[in-house]
């Protein structure tokens, strides 16, 4: 499944207010579910990052986990203007957040196939240092669309 | 079941879930950095749930966990998203306070729409 398929402009808000690390996940969580679905997820996510920290360094982290609240892989995007710390592996803070939700059952596993897929498509985006290029979420989706195509190329 | 108890049920099964898909070979490999203490941690913290749930619903859980990984199923369009099996109209339920797919047994969850 291409990834900037599964990215929707609603979705990817580039002036994220920046803030405490549970803070930002929070207000990601709420531009997909509300209310007690919402907090669910929110409680799933702070316990994946209780297990270690999904910042994967370089200013990029992957907050993830399945819940029983939604029917279908979502994903939102978030850009801060200010780094915000994420007790990232490489202790720098974090500007640019991909959250992915899945639901429990999910044939043919795509979601670790899909969260493969983004930390290989964020490794790019550090190595190239893309972070602050997209103006616009079009342009957002258009960059990850056009790594994505790079990527399966080299395979 | 009141929402308390449905609350800690979803809260376990995605902890379990959480716990379940850590230890998958693929995820391993992606590179995310994971501390062994904390995965204890974690799993202190769902048996605690655990314990918080009715003694009787605790038993169902553990039971169909052990048996199919995961022991709820959605329910989408009147099918258990667990077996796949259409739902009768009028539920079977093998317990006073949940709600179970007469054909896999699995506990069933509604989704708010």
């Amino acid at each position: 499944m291409n990834l900037a398929s599964l990215l929707s402009k609603d979705r990817v808000n580039l002036s994220l207010k920046p803030g405490k690390k549970d803070d930002v996940i929070n207000d990601l969580v709420y531009s997909i579910k509300k209310g007690n679905d919402a907090a669910l997820i929110v409680s799933t996510l702070l316990k994946r990052e209780e297990l270690g920290s999904t910042g994967i360094g370089k200013g990029i982290a992957i907050p993830h986990c399945r819940s029983l609240a939604v029917e279908k892989l979502e994903i939102a995007v978030g850009r801060t203007s200010k780094p915000i710390n994420f007790n990232s592996i490489d202790k720098k803070p974090v500007s640019l957040i991909f959250l992915i939700i899945a639901p429990p059952q999910d044939p043919g596993n795509q979601y670790l196939i899909t969260l493969g897929k983004i930390v290989q498509i964020a490794k790019e985006i550090t190595k190239k240092n893309l972070i602050q290029k997209a103006k616009t979420p079009d342009e957002f989706i258009a960059m990850i669309n056009e790594i994505e195509k790079s990527l399966t190329k080299r395979k | 079941m009141s929402d308390v108890v449905e609350m800690h049920l979803k809260l376990l099964f995605d902890l379990d879930n959480l716990i379940a898909d850590t230890e998958e070979p693929s995820y391993k490999k992606m590179g995310f950095q994971l501390e062994e203490e904390a995965s204890l941690v974690l799993i202190r913290k769902r048996n605690e749930l655990l314990q918080q749930l009715p003694k009787e619903i605790a038993q169902i859980y553990e039971i169909l966990k052990k048996r199919y990984r995961q022991a709820i199923a959605p329910v989408e369009s009147e099918f258990c998203l667990g077996c796949f099996q259409k739902l009768p109209t009028e539920l079977i339920t093998r317990s006073q306070n949940i709600t179970t797919c007469p054909n896999c047994g699995r506990i069933l969850y509604w989704r708010k729409k």
